[in-house]
C-alpha cells in the first residue's frame, strides 16, 4: 500500500540546526528533505492526526552534539513527541490530551545549552490548544487557550495564559524573550522570565490595531514587533513593553503620552509605523537574520523585502503562487518559502534565487461561481505508468507519479501569464489521457464577462520521448460551437477520440498525421480532424466511452445510452433509461457489460448488458467515480455516503466498493474520507516485489491525497489513509557541502581541544572562547580578516597559557 | 523538482489563432528570397504617348541601358542612363523618337547598342543609328515583306552586319545590312502569321520562329534546305512568343495560356509545360534575379510571373491593372518594364541593393588579399567586444541565452494593471489582432466593462471607430457585436452628448449593421435555394 499526496504547506517547515535538512509536516508524518537535493530523506511516523508544529533543538555548541538532530513535534492528536530525526527514533512521548495547534519552546536555547547539567532548568513550552468543551461552558465560544507546559516533567505549569476564540498561532522571538499571539485586533505579548516560569508572573502586554491582525513576528534582538493585518498593512511597533516589562511587578509607570507617533491609546510602545504594499491579508512576516530587513508575503506571490530603518522595499516576484510561510535557516544563505500550490521553494538568500523546489501534488482547482455539473474539473490518469495529470491554477498540467510520489513535469497548456490575485476566469476543465499515455487532450474554458468573449478550446497533445513530456498537436477552437465539452474518450489502439457536448452532439476526431522525428523534437504534419458529427434527438450528450477493442462507442444522451459504430458513424442501438442524467460511462473489460452512473437527486449506478440491451443490476447510490479494468471483470466504484449514514461522524464520507460485474454483491468495501471530487483508477503495478501484473487500485480523494493498494490483498474495512508511508526517495548525499563562512574561506583548522576536555574538571564558559563568537554573523558583516586575525591568534595564545597553568 | 523559475516565461497577449485572419494575407506575408528581391523594385507608371495605344513591344539595349518601346507609329527610345539605381527620383527622359511610316513593331538593338531596327505594319524594316547627341537617322530600309513585319531581330552574338525579320506574310529573311539584301530567305516559312522569333544565344545563324499555325520552327542559315526548317515543334496554340533560353539548347514558347519548354538538342522533346496564366500569354523575356536567371511571362490577364526554369517552379507573380502585351528586363538587372494595351508602361526600378547581393559582393572580395586586421589594444572598444560575434562551429555545444520577450506598450501597461491605458494604447496602433488580443485579455481579467465605462470621450471615439470598422468581420464578429451592444448601452449618455464626431461613428455603425443584415438575408436566400437541391441530391 502506498500513500501520498499530503500537503506540504499545512504548517511552516523547519530547518535542522545545520540547514541541511528541512522538516516538513505532511499529514501525520514529518518528512525530512535534504536541502541540497530536494529529495525526501526520511519520515517520522507516529502521530495519528495532522501535525501542527515542529521545534528543532538548536545546537548546544559543543562538539559532542554536532551531529545531533533532535526535534519536538506537536499534533492535533494531543501528543508532543521528541525525536532524533537522523536515525529516526522516537525518544519521548508527552500527552497533552488537547489538540495542539501551535507549540513553541522559548527557552530552548538556554535549556539545551545547560543540558550538560540536567537539573539546571526545565524545558517549558507554550502551547496553543483547542478545548472544545470549555468554550461551550463559558458561553463565549472561547475554543482556544494558551497554556504553559513543562516538557521536562510532563506536567502543565500553571493555568491558562489566555483564551481565544479559536486556537491561535504562537510566535516567539529568536532570543526566546518574548512570546506573542494575535488576538483579533490586538497583539498579546508575554515576556518570558528566565526562571520560575509560572503563568501568574507572566506579564501580558497588549498592542491595539483597528483591523484584524493576521500574523506577527519579533525582531531577533531589539524590542520590535511587526504585525500584518487582513487588509495588507504591516505595523511595526518599536520599543514595546519598556514600561510594563521593566517594572517587574511594580506599579504602572506613568506613560508619556506625547511623542509616540502612531501608537494607539495606552499601548506600551515607543512608536508604531505602518507600511502598506500588499493588497490582501499578510500571510507571513519575518525579520532577516542580520536584523536589517523584514520579509513579508501575501497572496500576490511576491516577497517584499522592507528595509527596516527606512521602509524602502525591494521585491522578489515570479514565485507564481500565493505564499504561505517563510522560514529562514541557521545558514544565512538559505531560506525557504512555502506556496499555496503545495510547493516549497528553497531560496539562496541575498539574491532570493530559487535553488530547489520541493513540490507535492497540486491542490485541486477550486472554481467559484460556476454552476453545477459543469464546474467539475476532470483529472487525467495514465494507467500504464501510473501518473495523474492534474490541471493547476497557473494554466499548466502537473504530471504526478503516484507510484513514486514525485512530481514528474509540468506542461504549460494555456499561454497566459498567471497572476495569483486574479480570480479564475480561464481554466483547464478537462484532461483526458489515452490508455497507453501516448495521447492527451485538454479542454480549456474561458469564461465570458457579461456575455462577451467566452471561448472553449480543445487541444490534442502527443507524448514526446520522456514520460510526462507532451507536445501540442492540434488546437480546435470552439469544438462544439459555444457549448461546453462534457466528456472526452480515446479509442484504444487507434488515434481516434470522441468529444461530447452539452449542445447535443458529439464529434469523432481522428489523427491522420505523419511524424517527422528530428532529434529530440517531433514535428507533426496534419493533425486531428473531425471525422464525423452525430447527435441523438438533440439531447445533451454527457459522457462517452469506447469498448476495449474500440469497435463500439457508447455515448450517453442524458438518461439513455446510445451505441455507435465509430468508424461509419452509424447508430447501432439504444439502451434505455437510467434515473438521472448519466455522468460517466465505462465498458467493463471485454465483457458485454457497460456501467454508468448518474448524479443529482435520482442518483444511481447501473450495469447494462449490451447483448440484450437491458439492465443487469443497479444500485441507488450517489457515485463519484467508477473505473474498470481492461481485461478483468472487476470494477471499482467510489460512492458518496449520504449525510444520514452514521459513519459521517468519523469524517468518512465515502466508500470504495469493488464488484465483480456479474454479481451485484460487492467483493470488498472500504470507507474513505473526503470522497467528494475523488477519483479511482486501476494502474499497472510496477513495483519490484509484485511484477505479477496485478493491478493496483488508486484512489485520489478530493484534496488530492491518494492511496494505492492491491484490492485483493487489503482487508475490508481497513482505514484507507493509514499512517505508514512511502519509502524515502534517496538518502541524503552531498551532506558535507560547506556553506556560509566555510564555503568562502574553507574549513577552519580544527583546534585540538580534546586535551583540555580530557582534563575536564574545569567547565568552559562560552564567552571565553572568542574564536566561536568572533566569526559569527553573516560574512559581509564581518570585519576584515586582517583585523580578525590578531584577536583570534591572541585568544589562542591565552588559551594555551591558561591550559598550561591549569595543568600545572 | 527543477527550480522552475527559469522555465516561467512571460507570455505577451496574443490573440487565439482562431481570431487571426487566415488565408491570403498570411500567405503573402511568407517571404521568400525571391519575393523580397522583387519587393526591392520601386514601381512607377509611364505614359509614352497621350494616345491610349497598346505598347506592342519593349526592348532594352544590351549595353547602354536604352529602352525602346513600340507604340502606334513610332518607336520611342528612352534614355535610362539616368536610371542609376541610387537615383530615387528617376524620370525617364525621352531620348529619341524613331519615325516609322505605319504602326511600329518589334524594336531591336544591335549587340553594341549602336543601331536599332524596327518592323512596320506595311512590311518595311528600318534600321536607325543612335548617336548620343544628334537625332537618330534612318540608315537602311529593308523591303521584302509584303505584310506587317512583326519580328525583327539582331543576332545576339557579335555579328554586327546581320539582321533577321519575319512577318505576317510568313516570310522569314536574314539580311545583310550593308547591302540591304537578303542572305537567307524562306518564303512561306509557316502557314500562318509569324508573330514570334528569337535568335540563338550560341550561334549567329540559328533562329527560332513561332507562328499562328501552332508551330515553332528552328532555322539554320548555314543549311540552305529550301522551305524546310531544321526542326519543327507543335506548340498546340497560336504561338505569341518564343525565346531561346541562355544555354541555347532549350526554347521557351508561349501560346494560348501555356508556356512550354522544349529541348531542341534532343529533337524538340517537350520538357515542361506551365499553365499558370488565365489568358493568352503575350510575351516572354529573361531576367537576372541575383545570380540566377528567370523567365518572365506576361499575359492578357494582367499577371507578370517569374518562372524558375531550373527548378520548373513559379517563384513570383505580380498583378497589374491592365492586360499586358510586352515585357522587358534590363541587362543590368535593375529595371523591369511591362507594356499594357492601354498605352501605359509600368516600370519597376530597383531602389536598393538587397542583403543577398551584399553577401555576394563580399564573397567576391573573399579571394582578394584580406586587409590586415587592426591590432586591438585595450583602448579600443573592439578589444572588449572581441569574440562576441564568433559563430559556433559544428559540434560546439550551444548554450542559448534565454530569449528576452519584447513587450509591446500594451503588454507593459497590462503588466502594471493599467487596463484602460493598455486598451487606449492598443487602439491607437490600429492593429486589429492586437486590439482583439487586449480585449480578450481584459475579459479574462474581468476588467473590460470597467474599462469601457472609464474611457473618456476621445478614447471612446477611438473604440467606436474600431468597432464600426471591424464589427462585422467574421472572425471577430461574435466578440465585437456583443461589445458594441455593451458600449452603446453603458455609454449612451456620452455618445448622445458627444458631438458630431461621435454621431458619425454611430451612424457608421448603424449603416454597417444594416448592411450586415442585408448580407445575412441574402445568404439565407441562397441557403434557401441550395438546400432543396442538396436534399434532392441526397436522395
Amino acid at each position: 500500500m502506498i500513500v501520498g499526496g499530503q500537503s506540504l504547506v499545512t504548517s511552516p517547515p523547519v530547518f535542522s540546526h545545520d540547514g541541511k535538512k528541512l522538516l516538513v509536516c505532511t499529514g501525520c508524518t514529518v518528512s525530512v528533505f535534504s536541502t541540497t537535493t530536494g529529495m525526501l530523506i526520511t519520515e517520522l511516523e507516529g502521530h495519528t492526526e495532522r501535525l501542527t508544529s515542529i521545534v528543532v533543538v538548536p545546537v548546544a555548541g559543543t562538539v559532542g552534539t554536532k551531529f545531533s538532530n533532535y526535534c519536538w513535534t506537536a499534533s492535533l492528536d494531543g501528543m508532543i513527541f521528541y525525536w532524533d530525526f537522523s536515525t529516526p527514533d522516537l525518544l519521548k512521548k508527552i500527552n497533552v490530551q488537547l489538540p495542539v495547534h501551535s507549540f513553541v519552546i522559548p527557552n530552548i536555547l538556554s535549556a539545551s545549552l545547560g543540558r550538560s547539567d540536567k537539573a539546571s532548568q526545565n524545558l517549558y513550552a507554550f502551547i496553543s490548544v483547542e478545548d472544545a468543551n470549555k468554550g461551550v461552558e463559558n458561553g463565549k465560544h472561547l475554543h482556544g487557550s494558551i497554556q504553559i507546559y513543562d516538557l521536562t516533567n510532563s506536567t502543565r505549569a500553571g493555568g491558562v495564559l489566555a483564551e481565544t476564540h479559536k486556537p491561535e498561532t504562537l510566535a516567539v522571538s529568536k532570543s526566546g524573550e518574548f512570546v506573542g499571539i494575535k488576538k483579533k485586533q490586538q497583539l498579546n505579548i508575554w515576556r518570558v522570565p528566565n526562571k520560575n516560569l509560572k503563568s501568574v508572573n507572566m506579564k501580558k502586554l497588549k498592542l491595539h490595531h483597528t483591523r484584524t491582525l493576521s500574523c506577527l513576528a519579533f525582531h531577533p534582538t531589539k524590542c520590535i514587533v511587526a504585525a500584518g493585518d487582513v487588509s495588507g498593512r504591516i505595523l511595526i511597533w518599536r520599543g514595546f513593553g519598556k514600561m510594563r516589562h521593566s517594572q517587574d511587578g511594580g506599579g504602572k509607570m506613568k506613560i508619556d503620552m506625547g511623542d509616540r507617533p502612531g501608537v494607539r491609546g495606552e499601548d506600551d510602545a515607543d512608536s508604531c509605523s505602518t507600511w502598506h504594499w500588499h493588497s490582501s491579508e499578510i500571510k507571513f512576516l519575518m525579520f532577516s537574520s542580520d536584523e536589517a530587513y523584514l520579509f513579508s508575503g501575501a497572496k500576490e506571490g511576491v516577497i517584499v523585502v522592507w528595509q527596516l530603518d527606512t521602509g524602502n522595499k525591494t521585491y522578489k516576484p515570479n514565485i507564481g503562487s500565493p505564499l504561505m510561510y517563510f522560514t529562514d535557516s541557521p545558514d544565512p544563505s538559505l531560506s525557504c518559502v512555502s506556496c499555496e500550490d503545495n510547493q516549497i521553494h528553497l531560496l539562496r538568500m541575498p539574491s532570493m534565487d530559487i535553488i530547489k523546489s520541493i513540490s507535492g501534488i497540486k491542490p485541486p482547482l477550486i472554481l467559484s461561481e460556476l454552476q453545477g455539473d459543469r464546474s467539475r474539473v476532470i483529472i487525467g490518469c495514465d494507467r500504464s505508468i501510473g501518473f495523474v495529470a492534474l490541471p493547476t491554477k497557473d494554466y499548466r498540467i502537473q504530471f504526478f507519479s503516484l507510484l513514486d510520489g514525485t512530481d514528474i513535469s509540468h506542461l504549460q497548456v494555456i499561454e497566459r501569464n498567471y497572476d495569483p490575485v486574479d480570480e479564475t476566469t480561464v481554466f483547464i476543465s478537462l484532461v483526458e489521457v489515452s490508455d497507453d499515455g501516448s495521447m492527451m487532450s485538454t479542454v480549456e474554458e474561458k469564461l465570458p464577462e457579461m456575455g462577451i468573449g467566452g471561448l472553449i478550446s480543445l487541444k490534442f497533445w502527443i507524448r514526446g520521448s520522456h514520460t510526462g513530456q507532451y507536445t501540442l498537436s492540434t488546437i480546435i477552437y470552439e469544438p462544439h460551437n459555444n457549448a461546453g465539452v462534457s466528456d472526452m474518450a480515446f479509442c484504444p489502439g487507434r488515434s481516434m477520440a470522441v468529444s461530447t457536448s452539452y449542445c447535443g452532439n458529439f464529434k469523432v476526431w481522428v489523427n491522420n498525421s505523419s511524424f517527422i522525428h528530428s532529434g529530440d523534437e517531433i514535428q507533426e504534419k496534419g493533425g486531428w480532424r473531425c471525422q464525423s458529427v452525430s447527435s441523438y434527438k438533440e439531447i445533451p450528450m454527457t459522457a462517452a466511452a469506447f469498448s476495449g477493442d474500440g469497435s463500439v462507442l457508447a455515448v450517453a444522451a442524458e438518461t439513455k445510452i446510445t451505441l455507435w459504430d465509430p468508424l461509419n458513424n452509424v447508430l447501432v442501438a439504444i439502451i434505455g433509461d437510467s434515473l438521472g442524467p448519466i455522468r460517466r460511462l465505462a465498458f467493463v473489460g471485454s465483457s458485454e457489460y457497460i456501467m454508468s452512473f448518474s448524479s443529482g437527486t435520482k442518483a444511481d449506478l447501473v450495469v447494462w448488458n449490451i447483448s440484450n440491451l437491458s439492465t443487469h443490476w443497479s444500485y441507488k447510490l450517489l457515485v463519484e467515480d467508477i473505473c474498470c479494468t481492461r481485461s478483468e471483470t472487476r470494477v471499482a466504484v467510489l460512492a458518496l455516503l449520504s449525510s444520514s449514514d452514521k459513519s459521517i461522524s468519523t469524517g468518512k464520507d465515502g466508500m470504495v466498493l469493488v464488484f465483480d460485474v456479474e454479481n451485484p454483491i460487492p467483493v470488498s468495501t472500504w470507507f474513505v474520507k473526503k470522497a467528494k471530487g475523488g477519483r479511482l483508477s486501476f494502474i499497472n503495478n510496477k513495483l519490484g516485489e509484485a511484477t505479477d501484473g496485478k493491478l493496483l487500485l488508486a484512489y485520489i480523494n478530493g484534496e488530492h491525497n491518494y492511496v494505492l493498494f492491491d484490492p485483493s490483498n487489503v482487508k475490508e474495512q481497513e482505514d484507507l489513509i493509514p499512517k505508514s508511508a512511502r519509502r524515502p526517495q534517496s538518502y541524503a548525499h552531498d551532506e558535507n557541502v560547506s556553506h556560509g563562512y566555510a564555503s568562502i574561506y574553507g574549513e577552519l583548522p580544527s583546534f585540538d581541544l580534546t586535551k583540555a576536555r580530557s582534563s575536564d574538571s574545569i567547565p568552559f564558559v562560552l564567552s571565553e572562547r572568542p574564536w566561536e563568537t568572533i566569526f559569527s554573523g553573516s560574512s559581509h558583516a564581518l570585519p576584515p580578516l586582517s583585523k580578525l586575525c590578531s584577536p583570534f591568534l591572541e585568544s589562542l595564545l591565552q588559551k594555551a597559557e591558561k591550559q598550561t597553568v591549569l595543568s600545572q | 523538482m527543477m527550480a522552475d523559475e527559469a522555465t516561467r516565461r512571460v507570455f505577451p497577449t496574443e490573440p487565439a489563432s482562431h481570431l487571426r485572419p487566415r488565408s491570403r494575407s498570411v500567405k503573402s506575408l511568407v517571404s521568400t528570397p525571391e519575393s523580397s528581391f522583387w519587393r526591392t523594385f520601386r514601381s512607377s507608371t509611364l505614359h509614352p504617348s497621350y494616345l491610349h495605344l497598346p505598347i506592342t513591344s519593349l526592348s532594352f539595349s544590351p549595353n547602354s541601358s536604352l529602352l525602346a518601346a513600340a507604340s502606334s507609329t513610332s518607336v520611342r527610345v528612352f534614355s535610362s542612363l539616368s536610371l542609376s539605381e541610387y537615383d530615387p527620383d528617376f524620370d525617364p527622359t525621352l531620348f529619341a523618337t524613331l519615325p516609322l511610316p505605319d504602326l511600329a513593331y518589334s524594336p531591336s538593338f544591335r549587340c553594341d547598342g549602336a543601331l536599332i531596327a524596327a518592323g512596320c505594319e506595311n512590311g518595311a524594316v528600318r534600321v536607325f543609328d543612335l548617336p548620343n547627341d544628334k537625332p537618330p537617322k534612318t540608315l537602311r530600309r529593308l523591303n521584302a515583306h509584303s505584310c506587317a513585319s512583326r519580328v525583327v531581330g539582331f543576332p545576339l552574338l557579335d555579328h554586327k552586319l546581320r539582321l533577321f525579320s519575319a512577318g505576317d506574310d510568313a516570310l522569314f529573311v536574314q539580311w545583310d545590312l550593308p547591302t540591304e539584301t537578303p542572305l537567307f530567305s524562306v518564303p512561306g516559312a509557316h502557314r500562318d502569321y509569324i508573330r514570334a522569333g528569337s535568335p540563338s544565344p550560341v550561334s549567329p545563324d540559328v533562329f527560332v520562329t513561332g507562328s499562328y499555325d501552332h508551330t515553332v520552327k528552328i532555322w539554320d542559315a548555314r543549311v540552305d534546305s529550301g522551305a524546310s526548317s531544321v526542326l519543327s515543334i507543335n506548340h498546340g496554340h497560336p504561338v505569341e512568343s518564343v525565346l531561346f533560353l541562355p544555354s541555347g539548347g532549350l526554347v521557351a514558347t508561349a501560346g494560348g495560356n501555356t508556356i512550354k519548354i522544349w529541348d531542341v538538342i534532343a529533337g524538340g522533346k517537350p520538357v515542361y509545360s506551365v499553365e499558370t496564366h488565365n489568358k493568352t500569354v503575350t510575351a516572354l523575356t529573361l531576367a537576372k534575379v541575383r545570380d540566377d536567371t528567370r523567365l518572365l511571362s506576361v499575359s492578357i490577364d494582367g499577371y507578370l510571373k517569374s518562372f524558375d526554369f531550373s527548378r520548373f517552379k513559379i517563384t513570383h507573380s505580380m498583378r497589374y491593372p491592365a492586360p499586358l502585351l510586352s515585357v522587358a528586363f534590363s541587362p543590368t538587372g535593375t529595371i523591369r518594364v511591362v507594356g499594357t494595351n492601354n498605352g501605359a508602361m509600368y516600370m519597376g526600378i530597383k531602389k536598393k541593393k538587397d542583403e543577398f547581393e551584399d553577401q555576394v559582393g563580399s564573397d567576391d572580395f573573399a579571394w582578394s588579399v584580406p586587409l590586415p586586421e587592426k591590432p586591438t589594444s585595450r583602448k579600443n572598444i573592439r578589444y572588449f567586444k572581441r569574440g562576441q560575434s564568433e559563430k559556433p562551429s559544428e559540434g560546439d555545444f550551444i548554450i542559448k541565452r534565454p530569449e528576452k520577450v519584447k513587450l509591446k506598450e500594451h503588454d507593459r501597461l497590462l503588466r502594471k494593471f493599467l487596463h484602460k491605458d493598455a486598451l487606449v494604447s492598443v487602439l491607437k496602433t490600429q492593429q486589429t489582432t492586437s486590439i482583439m488580443a487586449v480585449l480578450e485579455e481584459l475579459v479574462a481579467r474581468r476588467k473590460l466593462i470597467k474599462c469601457i465605462s472609464n474611457l473618456d470621450n476621445d478614447e471612446l471615439k477611438l473604440l467606436l471607430s474600431f468597432i464600426s470598422k471591424k464589427a462585422t468581420q467574421p472572425w471577430c464578429a461574435r466578440f465585437l457585436m456583443d461589445l458594441a451592444k455593451w458600449v452603446l448601452e453603458i455609454r449612451a449618455e456620452d455618445i448622445r452628448s458627444g458631438g458630431p464626431e461621435m454621431a458619425v461613428h454611430v451612424r457608421n455603425l448603424r449603416s454597417m449593421v444594416a448592411h450586415e443584415i442585408q448580407v445575412q438575408r441574402s445568404l439565407q436566400e441562397i441557403q434557401g435555394m441550395i438546400s432543396p437541391l442538396l436534399v434532392i441530391a441526397g436522395k
